[in-house]
């Protein structure tokens, strides 16, 4: 089974400690969503998830991450599998 | 605290404070004829009627319009509520048919008056169904996610 992990918090803090609540009216949703989500307690909606993204300025797939099960994905930079 | 949250705590005060009125006023005027017998009980019910709602509609709905306030994970939330807020209609309305059904089966006929009183309990019901559902929901996934 996959698990969607982000980067918000490390985002955040690469973006001059970007508050949540500023992220959080940037993406337009609340700051408990924000709270949520940096803590993996929520997945969000595709539309959330670029529109957060897009208030970083970055790709959907730098903030967010699919990581399955025994195989966890840290860095999204990593070149692809051989097939 | 989410401004969801906040309302649903606000809203399930309002609607325990209601219940216990009701229940106050039942009790020291004796029984249901009481709303037959006295204009002012029933004014203040047919009160009763219209605010519920109105409150409801302006403290989950009017109120919360900006996607700050309100976005995705509330609404599914709400959404979810509305499961528990069926349930208990469904539950207080089988448990009122079931009791006025074994108590006035003789008579064959039930007071008007609990016309009235079942509506406004349904209603006080749903309202307080509603802010615990979208409490236990919140509570459920900040727990599990």
């Amino acid at each position: 089974m996959g698990k969607i992990k982000n980067r918000i918090r490390r985002l955040r803090f690469d973006h001059n400690e970007m508050t949540q609540e500023e992220l959080a009216n940037r993406a337009g949703c609340t700051r408990q969503t924000i709270i949520a989500l940096e803590q993996g307690k929520y997945v969000p909606s595709i539309e959330l998830a670029f529109r957060v993204a897009r208030a970083f300025g970055a790709p959907l797939e730098e903030v967010f991450l699919y990581a399955e099960e025994n195989n966890e994905i840290d860095n999204p930079t990593l070149p692809l599998p051989k097939q | 605290m989410a401004p969801l949250q906040k309302r649903a705590l606000y809203s399930l005060v309002i609607g325990l404070v209601l219940t216990i009125i009701l229940v106050a006023v039942l009790v020291t005027q004796g029984d249901i004829t009481a709303f037959d017998r006295n204009l002012n009980l029933r004014l203040i019910m047919y009160a009763v009627f219209i605010g519920v709602p109105l409150i409801n509609l302006i403290l989950m709905d009017i109120s919360l319009r900006k996607p700050t306030q309100l976005d995705e994970r509330d609404r599914l939330i709400m959404e979810r509520s509305s499961k528990t807020q069926w349930l208990a209609v469904i539950f207080s309305l089988v448990a009122w048919t079931i009791t006025l059904t074994e108590i006035y089966r003789n008579q064959g006929q039930v007071p008007i008056a609990f016309l009235n009183l079942i509506f406004v309990s349904t209603l006080i019901i749903s309202t307080l169904a509603q802010s615990i559902g979208i409490l236990l929901g919140y509570w459920s996934m900040n727990r599990n996610g």
